[in-house]
């Protein structure tokens, strides 16, 4: 008998057990019967357990180092039409580009960090309210799936700051795929894409930040922008601002009409000494800011959660 | 937070446009994230007197004469029941809208129309409810006679043409004075840049330090006050006051419509009280019942303790919730009793209602920390502890109480005060220079434009050539360091006035992980794969689906839904996930491909103590109507891809066991997987008899194969279905050591070699015979009954 047929008897004989309940005193029946159920579920799940075993049993092998089944004509790949690349990666790549040219290095996010990274070196004191206007996920071991692409600030101010003494300046851009606890809608997603910059020199200036950004968003676009900040609150930024640009006519623009593009500000001194660095004799800027709405605005796309769906209707159109 | 433009204009002083205001907020303090255009909610709504008021018999109604202004009296028919001869009430006339429907997609219009079939009425004497003022329907509002007359417009009594601003709270999280209007107003002054130092004298007014003291006051109830440690309270007024009279709430009055302005609704006239100067202030006031505080705690008089929660204790709160407290929570005790949590909610012991003929007003600071987390366990998320949360300093916590008892001074007079306050705000002073100061922002503002910028939101400021010595005000926590002082003179004169510079353009390095993974998409695309980008979190069942155990995921604790519970651990069942939806549009076939990064708990932690991270792509290739060894297709695409990178791939069994052991291909039982050399979860969904692992140089890289049956049952696939996933981080580490191509003429012929052993086998034996040739396969055959296949190479020599 094989193990399928065992486990079937079994459950037929259990089947059995349950006319048996008619002997047992009234006040016993109910844990009898919650016995019995519990048996009967486990025997079930043993015998989808055999089932599904059976079932891929019955696949029969292949010479796997072969490039092509036995009388079978060789595969080819598909057509080059057929493919696509993601909007968000092609975009992601040109902004890293422009970066590049601009004398950057690019440093990819992690997308499991903890909570030292995400918040601690960043000069968030500890518990302090600013934390939770971050909406982060947390694992059972305290993990944080970042919740912005500075999680990398401090690890990227350590990497290069050899570069400050032999009389250079750390510039590096880090893309990255970040998360917030946020129902999803047609504006907001729980899982998107950020590219952080960061620049410390010795004599560097809000002015050079302000310059920096007005020059990536015009390469970006192709066209002269107008720029407008307004004052904002990070903890590990001082003075923090957010950063805006008018809505580019050829996307749809009217005057006066600026969206927020992202966060930014000169470095604060305490995130700087936590990485080695002497704020006294180096400062520095560093910004923020999500790719997915820049690829929105650029390709006139309305709905943020096309991005994830996997969808090819949407992603053939790349 | 909402702020009323009527409101603020009367403490500063505002000669631009609103236009230019809202703009100039929005570049120099905060992100202003709409305005909320009232300036016309009020039209056509008159103060009026009700000069006849007859009852209409068997009805609840009344016909009512009122004079709007003119010369003729207008009929209106009204049920409420306080409507009287000689009151004066706001008339909503005929063609205005009912102000607490403009926001409705269809405002209600008010019209002429006959009551009963004969009673003309026309327009309609408005309650509280209606002027949107509150939920009041138990009668119409009455005016105060001393402060309209019949005719006048409601709006422009009680200053209702208005805009309110609409404030990012976040961008505010480090300035509790900007969470009062005051606060607020004093920024605004700064902003425009008016002359002088914002004068407090406009706010004296309302807020007047009192030189009460103690020995002044007729004590007849006291009060002891204990703060066990000054970390959690810094400061904590409790002022008593004893009733001698009713408060009359008779009149509609500007309190009421600053409260409906900022959203919040009148509940009586303590509360209000309290509601209304913690918008003008971001002090938070709270009312105990005196009497029902010295009955708790079972003491002669009031004894205020406050003190951490211990292990055990509960509070019923005002709502009627009882909670269990946590050991970080804050609680207010008479005596040792809790009767409060402080700075979320009063408890219900104490709660003051329309007998209460004693109250304690508190006035207190507490441990932002403290209440942080007192909000999240309880889930208390009013104005009150948004205001605490901010980390409202003690300096202003005497005058606010004095303030309040002011405003209930028609009910109640002061009993008695006590003021403990351990832990004095002390004003910061910082050291800076000009040069600092524009070295950071690159700017050349001189010193004097800096010193007049700073004191103008009251900072003193003295100067000794080039280097300034400031001395923050009380009220400004957020003021720490010299960056922070450079903050106010870059936010004050407007970061839009400083010059964009570009620096240096450095030379960069390149990132050889990205730059493969660019590569890699190009080389896929042309391939005719389709690149997605799916979700890090997945479900359970996801996983089980394709054969893998949770416990080996990093779980989410606190996900959006058990859809994206689990950190995932490889590319390919998500991959899956999506050929389903793709399969069901449907298209008959695709590839789809996606490179990501992905997390095992078996891979443990880095030198950095976080999880081990790697790089990896996966690729899925579904075909619905198709027939044939899928897994080839999968194989084709893996090589190529590979070939482009200069990669050459060899594919090696999976079917050995934990020695390296072929085990045979035909068994199949259940041992056999289990004995199975798992590299990783990776390989989970696949099946082992029609699964390789790539190798290259020696290298395992990667995986590929066809799905389990059960696992493509369980996504509900076609049959032709196979995929791969590969390791980037060793890939990355093969692109460096691209073989050398060879050149010059070439001797070709094709071979074909008669074998019962495996393509590997055999193709081994060829290159035996040919070294260094290049060898490429053509076709294999095997007639049917056959023990034998016939393999044909290519060779080029």
């Amino acid at each position: 008998m094989d193990e399928l047929e065992k486990l079937k008897l079994e459950l037929k004989n259990l089947n059995i057990e349950y006319a048996k309940i008619k002997t047992v005193a009234p006040e016993k029946r109910g844990e009898f019967g919650r016995e019995l159920n519990a048996k009967k579920n486990e025997i079930l799940a043993k015998i989808a357990a055999e089932e599904e075993r059976l079932l891929d049993t019955e696949a029969p092998a292949i010479d796997v180092t072969a490039p092509m089944g036995v009388n079978e004509k060789m595969p080819e790949v598909y057509p080059v039409f057929q493919g696509s690349k993601h909007p968000l990666m092609t975009e992601l790549d040109r902004v890293t580009g422009i970066y590049q040219a601009m004398g950057f290095d690019v440093v990819e996010s992690r997308q499991l960090d903890d909570e030292f990274h995400m918040f601690d070196s960043l000069n968030f004191a500890k518990e302090h309210p600013a934390r939770d206007g971050y909406d982060t996920f947390r694992t059972e071991e305290g993990l944080i799936p970042p919740a912005h692409t500075s999680t990398m600030q401090h690890r990227v101010l350590k990497a290069y700051r050899d570069k400050l003494k032999n009389g250079g300046e750390i510039a590096v851009v880090v893309p990255g795929r970040v998360f917030r606890n946020e129902d999803v809608d047609a504006t907001h997603e729980h899982t998107f894409y950020q590219c952080e910059g960061v620049y410390v020199s010795k004599n560097c200036t809000m002015g050079d930040m302000l310059g920096i950004l007005r020059e990536f968003f015009e390469k970006y676009y192709e066209q002269k922008l107008n720029i407008r900040t307004q004052p904002g609150y990070f903890p590990f930024t001082e003075p923090s601002l957010e950063f805006l640009i008018e809505k580019p006519k050829t996307l749809g623009g009217k005057k006066g009409d600026f969206l927020e593009m992202l966060g930014c500000g000169m470095i604060h001194p305490n995130v700087l000494k936590m990485a080695g660095i002497d704020p006294n004799e180096y400062h520095g800027f560093a910004w923020g800011g999500g790719i997915d709405r820049l690829v929105m605005l650029k390709y006139g796309l309305s709905d943020v959660r096309n991005f994830e769906s996997g969808n090819l209707n949407f992603l053939k159109e790349f | 937070m909402k702020i009323s433009l009527n409101w603020l204009k009367k403490y500063v002083d505002i000669k631009v446009s609103d236009e230019e205001l809202v703009r100039l907020i929005g570049a120099r303090l905060v992100e202003v994230e709409g305005v909320i255009d009232e300036t016309h909610k009020y039209d056509k709504i008159y103060v009026v007197r009700v000069e006849s008021a007859e009852k209409i018999p068997e009805t609840h109604l009344t016909l009512c004469q009122i004079n709007v202004g003119a010369d003729e009296l207008v009929q209106v028919v009204c049920g409420a029941p306080n409507v009287r001869e000689g009151m004066l009430a706001a008339w909503i006339a005929p063609g205005a809208v009912v102000p607490a429907s403009v926001k409705e997609d269809a405002p209600f219009v008010i019209g002429k129309r006959k009551m009963l079939g004969r009673y003309e009425s026309n327009g309609m004497l408005a309650g509280a409810d209606e002027l949107d003022f509150g939920d009041d329907h138990s009668g119409i509002v009455e005016i105060d006679p001393e402060e309209a007359r019949p005719g006048d417009l409601l709006a422009d009594v009680f200053d209702l043409n208005d805009s309110i601003l609409e404030i990012e709270n976040k961008s505010l999280t480090h300035r509790p004075d900007c969470f009062g209007l005051i606060g607020f107003a004093r920024e605004v002054f700064g902003i425009l840049g008016n002359e002088g130092e914002f004068s407090e004298e406009e706010l004296s007014r309302d807020l007047l330090e009192p030189k009460m003291r103690r020995e002044f006051l007729h004590v007849e109830k006291d009060i002891k006050i204990k703060i066990s440690d000054p970390k959690i309270c810094a400061r904590y007024v409790g002022l008593v006051l004893a009733k001698h009279g009713e408060i009359k709430k008779k009149y509609l009055t500007f309190t009421d419509t600053v409260l409906a302005k900022a959203g919040m609704r009148p509940v009586s006239p303590i509360v209000d009280a309290t509601n209304y100067l913690m918008l003008l202030t971001g002090q938070p006031l709270h009312a105990f019942d005196y009497d029902k505080f010295v009955q708790v705690g079972g003491t002669e008089t009031a004894e205020v303790n406050v003190r951490l929660a211990r292990e055990g204790e509960k509070l019923e709160l005002l709502d009627e919730k009882e909670i269990e407290l946590a050991p970080f929570d804050i609680v207010i005790c008479s005596g040792d009793t809790p009767v409060a949590l402080a700075g979320a909610m009063g408890g219900k012991s104490t709660e003051v209602d329309e007998n209460t003929k004693n109250i304690i007003l508190e006035s207190a600071t507490f441990s932002l920390y403290n209440l942080r987390k007192t909000q999240m366990r309880h889930g208390i998320f009013s104005e009150a502890i948004t205001r605490f949360t901010k980390g409202q300093p003690g300096y202003q916590a005497l005058a606010v109480a004095l303030k309040c008892a002011e405003l209930l001074k028609d009910g109640f007079k002061f009993a008695t005060i006590a003021d403990e306050y351990p832990d004095e705000v002390v004003p910061s002073v910082i050291k800076i220079s000009t040069e600092q100061i524009n070295g950071l922002l690159g700017t050349d503002y001189s010193e004097e434009l800096i010193s007049k910028t700073i004191k103008s939101v009251n900072f003193e400021v003295s100067v000794r050539g080039g280097e300034f010595e400031v001395k923050a005000p009380l009220w400004r926590t957020d003021i720490h360091i010299p960056e922070d002082v450079i903050e106010e003179v870059g936010r004050l004169l407007g970061y839009d006035n400083i010059l964009p510079t570009l620096p240096l353009h450095a030379t960069s390095s390149r990132n050889k992980m990205w730059d493969l993974k660019t590569r890699a998409r190009e080389i896929m695309a042309s391939f005719g794969a389709n690149e997605v980008l799916t979700y890090n979190f997945v479900s359970e069942k996801l996983l089980m689906k394709a054969g893998l155990s949770a416990e080996n995921s990093y779980k989410i604790i606190n996900s959006i839904s058990p859809e994206l519970q689990y950190v995932r651990q490889s590319i390919v069942p998500s991959l899956l996930d999506k050929a389903f939806v793709n399969q069901k549009i449907p298209y008959d076939q695709f590839a789809l491909f996606e490179i990501n990064k992905v997390y095992q708990k078996a891979w443990g932690l880095d030198a950095e103590e976080v999880p081990v991270e790697k790089m990896q792509m996966g690729f899925v290739v579904a075909e619905r109507k198709s027939v044939g060894t899928a897994y080839y297709k999968a194989q084709k695409f893996a090589t190529e891809f590979l070939r482009k990178l200069g990669i050459s791939a060899e594919y090696v069994s999976v079917m050995r066991d934990y020695d390296g052991n072929m085990i045979s291909a035909n068994r199949g039982k259940k041992a056999d997987y289990d004995s199975i050399m798992i590299p990783n979860a990776v390989i989970m969904p696949f099946e082992p008899k029609r699964t390789a692992e790539i190798f290259a140089n020696g290298v395992k890289i990667g995986v590929v194969g066809e799905f389990k049956n059960s696992v493509r049952r369980n996504f509900k696939l076609a049959e032709y279905l196979a995929g791969f996933e590969l390791d980037f981080d060793a890939v990355l580490g093969l692109v460096a050591m691209k073989k050398v191509g060879k050149f010059g003429a070439r001797e070709k012929l094709d071979e074909t070699v008669e074998t019962a052993g495996t393509y590997a086998e055999t193709l081994k034996k060829m290159q035996e015979k040919y070294p260094n040739a290049e060898i490429t396969p053509v076709s294999i055959y095997q007639a049917e009954g056959s023990e034998t296949k016939n393999m044909t190479f290519h060779v080029e020599n």
